[in-house]
């Protein structure tokens, strides 16, 4: 047996993402009892409609969401408890919502900060109609093997140690929401454990009072003794002791009561929860409290520390009596387990995971991504620089510092070509359109392929295919005439031996200056002398030089077109912020621009 | 709670019709300047200068000075503002007119478990300590308010008569109505006092408000004052202004003279463990408490406060089994502080 919250309470709880929290919580408690969710709906109107997806064993439970308490006891009418999570400012209106259902017998709020009026209205309502109002700031209402109300308890683990899986013989009432979770350990290790345990909230003025919960103890054959942790403020614990020595009573009662330290403090110095204040006169003082409940036949042990081995004492007594018979402990292997999840099992070793992706670049799972193992912190420390992160990600290696500066010239002369090529046309027209940034900068990223500065691979593709089958110039002109077309590398639309692209120049001379070998770079270069001679503007070309020189310097060939996508982002991101700033309008062509090529304006025939 | 300075307190006693002085509350001798020459009372009557700040015993420390001429106000202001008293400097002076008059009143509202209690009794002024027992009650239930006759029954029950009774009913019904619509949990009045047309103004107020209402009244302009008989420190101010931003709650109380610095978790857990310092024979330095699940930085800089302590030998961490505070990252919080804190203090030695 048990009180307040049994087998039978089937809850609805009224608010969002802490409501939701407090629900995966009881959903843990109920999978550890081999019992159905109790959280039969949700309260929240902004998600009216919705489900929200409780986590219950290895299953996922969707629980429906309504607009109002009437909504959620009309299509769950085993609904009888209602869990309160809404803010200090709603709570009221809420929870008179709760209360005045007809079907709902308690009403337990975890709101903390709930002006002092509105709680004691609630508490009046709920006396009058003859429920139970529980809290505000209450952290719940646990009843061993049988039902969790909120959080209360605390993590899995923790509810497993509290042997929280069966009922013992102890009560417990705390204002304090930690410290209900501290009683409830301590008597399942002192003793046999609880039957309840209820947080009323720290507030002044709560809705229920020591005493309702002590008749219901009292009034429950498996409760033997009740554990009370009392504080100073107010009056409830002088309410308990008049109660409990007004006649004999069935259940032992344990009290402590926190707030002797206030006697060795400044005067109206506040401590602790709302409630936690002695009165103008010094009554509700921790020592009045202690001694009202020491005469009233309570055990009051001194401190805190020694409620344990009373607890223990008082349990010993009861097996002693006969009230009360041993529970042998649970075997390990029989003791409730949550379902692991992959990661936790994985951790463990219990379980092999196929691996769907498999990476050799970069390991992003500790506290900073690591490029081919070396920390991008460091290697920014040490003094490498953007090329060298380059050749880890694409090449899986540190390139030297002449390659690097290869690379960065590389990068610096193809950023960008002005706004009529292709690419940054097209993000100029995306930007116009309103378009943002990733999306205009991707549409003139789609230009970039055989003709507009796509050829850097396939231009590398053929002079290494050259080069490794030893190929000369004329056979190679005739290979790729008869194989493929057009040499990749070579062309210019616009420039010619007469009029030459002075990148093409500054890169070829750089990398000749250093005298490295460049296999690929004197073939184009040879190739071009045979192109240009029978055309003039058939020279190498900006791809073809970068691809030359990149494969020369021993990046893969697939890798190459990257080095102009990566280049060019930096000038399809300028156009794009340039629009931006400048706040362009849409642009449309001119209709002489286009040379309207289709037939005349006719008659449409009959469909046939 | 939340306490409310003199000013502030009069300020919604007059928003609900209860009488009070004229009062103006300065921060400088030029404000009292400019005030003195637009308001005629400032000439006409005698004047009371107190220091406007949350402090026990103004009397004693010399912070209230009563019939003054204006030329005497002014030197009282002067002498008040900038007073440096231990870790508290006197910011505001509250200059009001003085009413003459004979008999004493007092006059409270108090919330209590059940509703509310209207206490009143002809005892006013310093007489009512001593006189506890001459203090008639009303209980009002919640949700419900005094009638008429109630209140003309308490006051004749007090010992007011005739036209006194009358007045002093309606003044009740006044400071309910005030008490109910403020959210406030005690109010007291002491001394109420009739001027020479025979109206009832209140002399001095005391007001306590529920701070956790201030959502409810925008109208609630003024800070809250600290209610242990001194205004906030520094490290106090600034560990409730995180307080006020974060989920959760951290809060500090400075005790000076304590070397047992107290960094435990939890609204009860907290109180226990003061409770086993105190017991053991420790001097507490403090007051400090975490829960709910506050971000680790929040408790980061409360760890630091508390490391700021002086004189501190110990530094006591602790708390109960947690429902749903993330104790790792709370303690993380904590760790990042010590290390920080610690590593100063180490390196300085």
């Amino acid at each position: 047996m048990s009180i307040l919250a049994t087998k039978d309470t089937y809850v609805v709880i009224q608010g969002g993402l802490a409501g939701v929290n407090a629900a995966r919580r009881m959903a843990e408690f109920c999978y550890m009892n081999k019992q159905p969710l109790n959280v039969s709906a949700f309260v929240y109107p902004p998600d009216a409609g919705k489900t929200n997806d409780v986590v219950c064993g290895t299953e996922l439970v969707p629980i429906p969401i309504y607009k109002t308490v009437a909504d959620a006891t009309a299509n769950h009418p085993e609904i009888n408890t209602s869990l309160v999570y809404i803010g200090a400012n709603r709570a009221y209106q809420g929870t008179m919502e709760a209360l005045d259902d007809p079907k709902i017998q308690t009403v337990s709020m975890i709101t903390e900060g709930v002006p002092e009026k509105d709680a004691k209205l609630l508490g009046k309502h709920a006396r009058k109609l003859g429920k139970t109002f529980n809290g505000p700031s209450s952290i719940g209402v646990v009843s061993a093997g049988e039902c969790r109300l909120g959080v209360i308890g605390g993590a899995f683990d923790n509810l497993v140690a509290c042997k929280l899986y069966r009922p013992g013989s102890f009560g417990v009432i705390t204002k304090s929401g930690g410290l209900s979770n501290e009683i409830i350990w301590i008597c399942s290790q002192f003793a046999d454990g609880i039957t309840t345990a209820i947080g009323i909230g720290g507030d002044a003025y709560p809705g229920t009072d020591y005493v309702s919960y002590l008749e219901m103890f009292e009034n429950d054959p498996q409760t033997k003794a009740v554990v009370l942790v009392g504080e100073m403020g107010g009056d409830l614990e002088e309410g308990a002791a008049e109660w409990y020595g007004a006649k004999k009573r069935r259940i032992k009662l344990l009290a402590v009561v926190s707030g002797f330290c206030q006697e060795s403090l400044p005067k109206g110095m506040k401590f602790g929860h709302a409630g936690a204040k002695e009165g103008l006169k010094g009554e509700g003082s921790a020592r009045s409290k202690a001694e009202a409940l020491k005469k009233s036949g309570a055990n009051v042990p001194e401190t805190f520390g020694a409620l344990g081995p009373a607890i223990k004492a008082t349990y010993e007594e009861l097996l002693k009596s006969g009230a009360v018979k041993a529970i042998p402990d649970l075997a390990p292997v029989d003791m409730p387990r949550l379902p692991k999840t992959v990661a936790e099992a994985k951790k463990d070793g219990e379980v092999l995971v196929a691996p769907l992706i498999r990476s050799t670049i970069c390991d992003d799972r500790g506290d900073e991504p690591l490029y081919q193992g070396y920390p991008a912190s460091e290697l920014i420390n040490a003094g490498y620089d953007i090329p060298h992160v380059i050749g880890l990600l694409w090449d899986n290696r540190l390139v030297s510092k002449q390659e690097a500066e290869i690379i960065k010239r590389i990068i610096m002369l193809s950023a960008d070509h002005g706004p009529c090529v292709s690419g940054a046309l097209t993000t100029v027209i995306a930007a116009c359109a309103g378009i943002g940034l990733s999306q205009a900068v991707a549409a003139g990223m789609i230009m970039i392929g055989p003709r507009f500065g796509g050829a850097v691979t396939d231009a590398g593709r053929w002079f290494k295919y050259a080069i490794d089958n030893k190929l000369t110039v004329d056979d190679f002109l005739v290979y790729m005439k008869k194989n493929v077309g057009p040499v990749p590398g070579i062309g210019h639309r616009v420039k010619s031996l007469r009029n030459p692209d002075k990148r093409v120049k500054e890169l070829v001379r750089h990398v000749k200056s250093l005298g490295m070998k460049t296999p690929h770079l004197d073939f184009a270069l040879e190739v071009e002398k045979i192109t240009a001679a029978k055309k003039d503007n058939l020279i190498l070309n900006v791809d073809g030089t970068m691809a030359a020189v990149l494969v020369d310097i021993g990046f893969p060939v697939d890798s190459l077109n990257g080095f102009f996508v990566l280049a060019r982002t930096i000038g399809m991101i300028g156009h794009w912020t340039d629009q931006k700033r400048q706040g362009s309008r849409l642009i449309r062509l001119f209709d002489y621009l286009v040379n309207y090529a289709s037939p005349k304006r006719r008659e449409v025939p009959k469909l046939k | 709670m939340a306490k409310v300075l003199e000013g502030p307190g009069m300020g919604l006693l007059r928003k609900w019709g209860i009488s009070t002085p004229n009062y103006v509350v300065v921060t400088s001798n030029e404000e009292f300047e400019e005030l003195s020459k637009v308001n005629d009372w400032f000439k006409k009557s005698k004047l009371v200068v107190k220091a406007h700040e949350a402090l026990g015993s103004r009397f004693k420390l010399g912070l209230v000075k009563v019939g003054l001429d204006l030329a005497a106000a002014k030197s009282a202001v002067k002498e008040m503002l900038g007073k440096q008293l231990e870790s508290i400097t006197i910011r505001e002076v509250i200059v009001s007119e003085a009413i003459d008059h004979k008999e004493e009143y007092y006059a409270s509202v108090k919330s209590t478990r059940e509703g509310v209690d209207v206490m009143v009794t002809t005892y006013g002024g310093v007489e009512v300590e001593s006189n506890w027992e001459k203090v008639k009650k009303l209980a009002v239930e919640i949700g419900e308010s005094p009638t008429d006759a109630q209140l003309a029954t308490l006051s004749k029950d007090a010992g007011f008569s005739g036209d006194t009774a009358k007045k002093i009913a309606e003044f009740l019904k006044k400071l309910y109505t005030c008490f109910d619509n403020e959210d406030a949990q005690y109010l007291e009045i002491n001394p109420v006092v009739q001027n020479h047309s025979g109206d009832l103004v209140a002399l001095d107020a005391v007001t306590l408000l529920d701070g956790d209402a201030k959502f409810r009244h925008k109208d609630w302009a003024f800070p809250f004052a600290a209610e242990f008989g001194r205004a906030y420190t520094t490290n106090e101010e600034e560990v409730m202004a995180v307080d006020a931003k974060v989920k959760g709650s951290v809060k500090l109380i400075e005790i000076p003279g304590g070397n047992i610095a107290m960094l435990p978790a939890g609204g009860g857990a907290s109180v226990y463990y003061s409770d086993a310092v105190v017991a053991r024979g420790g001097k507490l330095a403090n007051y400090a408490e975490y829960s709910g699940d506050p971000p680790d930085w929040a408790v980061e800089v409360l760890t630091d406060k508390v490391c700021s302590l002086p004189n501190i030998k110990h530094i006591i961490v602790g708390g109960a089994i947690a429902n749903f505070t993330d104790v790792k990252k709370t303690f993380g919080g904590i760790i990042n502080a010590f290390g920080e804190d610690l590593g100063a203090a180490w390196r300085s030695q």
